[in-house]
């Protein structure tokens, strides 16, 4: 514990960073440098819970539909350039009866990955009203991004990739198609999220900025010609 | 009202009261029960037929016994005998003859004039057509009514959602549960789609209105096989179609979990404002998601005695672990924190509670069953920690308290923290208290001793021809508001099948239905049925139902249970959790008694005003 102390320190010495660091490790084997709070959010039933447990478990939650109740709290560590970010993610229940609860959380959040589904049209329209809650309740500099889920049921898509790439276009949002049953893009989502914040958190008055949107575009089009996603 | 009597099809028949009235509602009940004595309907009309032999005990043959001695036996049964027997023989015949179908309401209120008697019919008929479409014709009339429980119970946990109300094997459940709005709007159905149902719930609303326009209240229907329950609770009906033989009186109990459950969830002060707001409000908007806790409820009805005996059933342990574990929960608070409550294979194992919180009032077993219901139905599979607002019905129907979920043993998840507060702010302040308690109980080995820890056996009583029983204390220290709790073996074989289990239940419960009958209670019944016996028995200081082996004797019988009481003596330190302990959270008692104001001002500012 006192050797990884050490490291964390000189760490954040070297970054110069000690907004965003906690003081101390949860638990040793939970060892991470700086660490982020992410929200899922969308309406019931696009697949917000199934995103986060691909990502954390790497596993599909097939078979029966389980609401989430309220919100439930969730930690991810990953590596980000060398540094250890931990992600604690809220997600969050779709159901309109736990909406009070979650906006209590919402100025929490340093990132908000909004979710809709390619085969509901609902779910998509609802995408606008979703974006004026977020600017009512979250921090003004929170990262946002688009995500249309359940991109492996083509037959039954209703939801145009255009059409999400429009909406994310005019919000000025990065946007991409995933699938929790697949995997496609979820780990991605993810890691451009945890890149974002660390060079938010950690950048230098002369270091660029980093280009989620070009981040994202470069990644996918490695991931469609590698085909592996 | 009552013409043409005892035609062919007299199958229905519909008991109808006064409404309740508020300063007095158990003598309304009473009498309601007298004036149903003259009619035919009794809560077990099939009793007779079956090869077991009811007979109640002299109190005075058991030494210590305060029991009144109940001279009669059984009930006066030639008439309803009569009655079912035509019915069984003509129920094809009344499938063809709806319309002859008759309403047998029970009126006190004598006056009738022809233009009611009118739509009365016209609702009958619809009536008798919808219970045609709900109940076709798989109506067993004949088989015995504690045997026939087990043929009928669906693989628990399926999904029902999609089940085409059309089909045999939908009519044939054993317990339909549906709840609807005033304007008959579908809320929720056991089975089956709302939609596919919203011309049945029609039907049950026109009913309900019908009698309503009387200044009447409908309660149940009896039909061959049978039983219709209403219960309306402000603006919700709810509906419970039966043919599990339990009183009108239990399922009228568990229509009262399921809307505890749903206050638990909106609240009732949302409720009401809502309809009030917009009479035809689909409420289905609000519970969506909430199916689940719903159906895992209505499952645990039916096979956890705990509702049935309104307590509490904690899990066995030595005091001094229960002490430690308390003892943790104690020490990990923090502002606002009202409740922290240990869990351990669905099984309560230590409850701490905020002093002046619970300074006038006690929790109340049902709002722990719906805790435990929530947990179970929530997302267990996930070391995750979830916060979420929850409402403790006969705490306080109308605020909301919030509540942090989270395991202790993941990926295993089987003991389970809970801890409310009533600041819906406070989650990372409450979080803390877990990691506190996740220390301690780490320094303390305290989750493998916990995982150590099973269920009893009934051969660690040591009397050979007992088979199972359930134990109810009533004498817990007055300065000690207890939570009422009870006892209970594992269920071992002969019952360790599902179908056996719930035979068993089913037993209990006929025997419950005896001891809590509101027309003629009984303090002690011995019940010799076909494949065990049973010997119930209520005192002053506890309730008491024992299951022996089918050839026990009388005498044999009331010495196992003198030994069972003297081994729970010895053991009740292990067996109930004897004083629960407190904390204070609030250096202001005035600050957040009974839930806290800040919670008062949440009930109104929940945003469901917004969403109208």
């Amino acid at each position: 514990m006192s050797e990884r102390n050490t490291l964390l320190l000189e760490k954040q010495a070297k970054n110069g960073t000690s907004k965003y660091m906690l003081e101390r490790c949860a638990s040793v084997n939970d060892y991470y440098d700086i660490a982020f709070k992410v929200m899922l959010l969308g309406d019931s039933s696009v697949g917000k819970t199934c995103v986060l447990v691909r990502f954390k478990d790497g596993a599909f939650l097939g078979g029966n539909f389980i609401a989430t109740v309220g919100i439930d709290f969730r930690n991810k560590v990953v590596d980000v350039d060398n540094l250890k970010v931990k992600l604690q993610i809220w997600d969050t229940a779709g159901q309109e009866r736990f909406r009070s609860v979650t906006h209590a959380y919402y100025r929490d959040a340093q990132a908000l990955l909004l979710l809709y589904d390619i085969t509901s049209k609902m779910s998509f329209d609802n995408i606008r009203a979703w974006l004026t809650e977020i600017h009512e309740y979250a921090q003004k500099d929170v990262v946002i991004m688009l995500l249309g889920n359940k991109a492996d049921v083509a037959a039954e898509r209703v939801v145009k990739t255009e059409d999400g790439e429009r909406l994310a276009k005019e919000y000025g949002v990065p946007f991409m198609e995933t699938s929790a049953k697949t995997g496609v893009n979820v780990e991605l989502a993810f890691l451009a999220i945890a890149k974002e914040l660390k060079h938010r958190a950690t950048q230098q008055q002369n270091e660029p900025k980093f280009q989620i949107h070009d981040y994202i575009e470069a990644q996918k089009h490695k991931s469609s010609c590698c085909g592996h996603m | 009202m009552e013409r043409d009597n005892h035609q062919v099809g007299e199958t229905e028949g519909v008991k109808i009261c006064d409404p309740p009235c508020e300063s007095n509602p158990p003598a309304d009940t009473l009498a309601t029960s007298l004036s149903l004595l003259g009619n035919h309907m009794f809560p077990y009309p099939l009793e007779r037929k079956h090869r077991s032999a009811v007979e109640e005990e002299p109190a005075d043959s058991l030494s210590d016994v305060t029991a009144e001695e109940e001279s009669l036996d059984g009930e006066p049964h030639s008439h309803q005998v009569t009655t079912l027997e035509t019915e069984e023989t003509e129920s094809s015949e009344c499938q063809n003859n709806v319309s002859t179908q008759q309403l047998d309401i029970e009126n006190e209120d004598t006056a009738t004039d022809n233009e009611r008697s009118d739509s009365g019919e016209f609702v009958v008929t619809m009536l008798a057509k919808a219970k045609l479409e709900e109940q076709g014709l798989g109506v067993k009339g004949g088989s015995s009514p504690l045997l026939e429980a087990e043929t009928q119970e669906p693989p628990a946990f399926m999904s029902h959602r999609d089940e085409d109300v059309t089909a045999d094997s939908w009519r044939q459940h054993r317990k339909h549960v549906f709840v609807l709005s005033e304007a008959g709007k579908p809320i929720y159905s056991r089975y089956g789609s709302e939609e596919a149902l919203s011309s049945t719930m029609g039907v049950m609303m026109a009913l309900v209105s019908f009698v309503q326009s009387g200044d009447n209240i409908i309660r149940s229907i009896y039909s061959d096989g049978h039983t219709v329950v209403f219960l309306q609770k402000g603006p919700l009906v709810l509906v419970c179609v039966s043919s599990s033989r339990q009183t009108e009186q239990q399922l009228r109990g568990e229509l009262l979990y399921v809307y505890y459950q749903i206050i638990s969830m909106l609240t009732q002060a949302s409720i009401s404002r809502i309809f009030e707001h917009k009479k035809n409000y689909d409420l289905r908007r609000l519970l969506a998601g909430s199916e689940k806790i719903l159906d895992g409820l209505l499952n645990l009805v039916d096979s956890d005695p705990c509702f049935l005996l309104a307590a509490v059933q904690c899990l066995p342990l030595a005091s001094s672990l229960r002490d430690n574990i308390s003892q943790i929960l104690q020490k990990a608070i923090t502002p606002n924190l009202v409740f922290s409550i240990l869990i351990a294979n669905n099984q309560l194992l230590t409850i701490v509670q905020e002093k002046t919180v619970i300074e006038d009032s006690r929790l109340e077993p049902a709002d722990i069953h719906l805790l435990l219901n929530l947990i179970g139905a929530s997302s267990a599979f996930q070391a995750g920690e979830i916060w979420t607002p929850i409402c403790l019905p006969l705490f306080n129907p109308d605020c909301y308290f919030y509540a942090y979920i989270s395991y202790l043993d993941p990926p295993e998840c089987t003991v389970c923290l809970l801890l409310l507060s009533t600041d819906k702010e406070a989650f990372y302040a409450v979080a803390e208290c877990k990691r506190k308690i996740e220390e301690a109980m780490m320094a303390q080995n305290s989750l493998s001793l916990i995982a150590k820890v099973q269920s009893y056996s009934v051969s660690q009583v040591g009397v050979s021809d007992l088979r199972h029983f359930m134990y109810k204390p009533f004498d817990v220290p007055d300065t000690y508001q207890q939570l009422t709790q009870f006892t209970s073996p594992e269920m071992e074989a002969p019952y360790s099948s599902e179908e056996e289990k719930m035979r068993l239940l089913d037993l209990y419960r006929y025997m419950h239905s005896r001891i809590h009958s509101t027309s003629r209670p009984l303090k002690l019944i011995y019940h010799v049925a076909e494949n065990e016996t049973l010997l119930a028995w209520v005192t002053s200081k506890f309730e008491l139902y024992t299951c022996f082996s089918p050839l026990v004797t009388k005498a044999c019988a009331i010495t196992a249970i003198t030994k069972l009481l003297r081994w729970i003596k010895k053991e009740e330190d292990r067996l109930f959790i004897r004083y629960p302990p407190k904390y204070s959270t609030t250096p202001n008692p005035s600050k957040s008694s009974r839930g806290g104001k800040s919670d008062q001002q949440d009930s109104t500012d929940n945003g469901f005003l917004s969403l109208l």
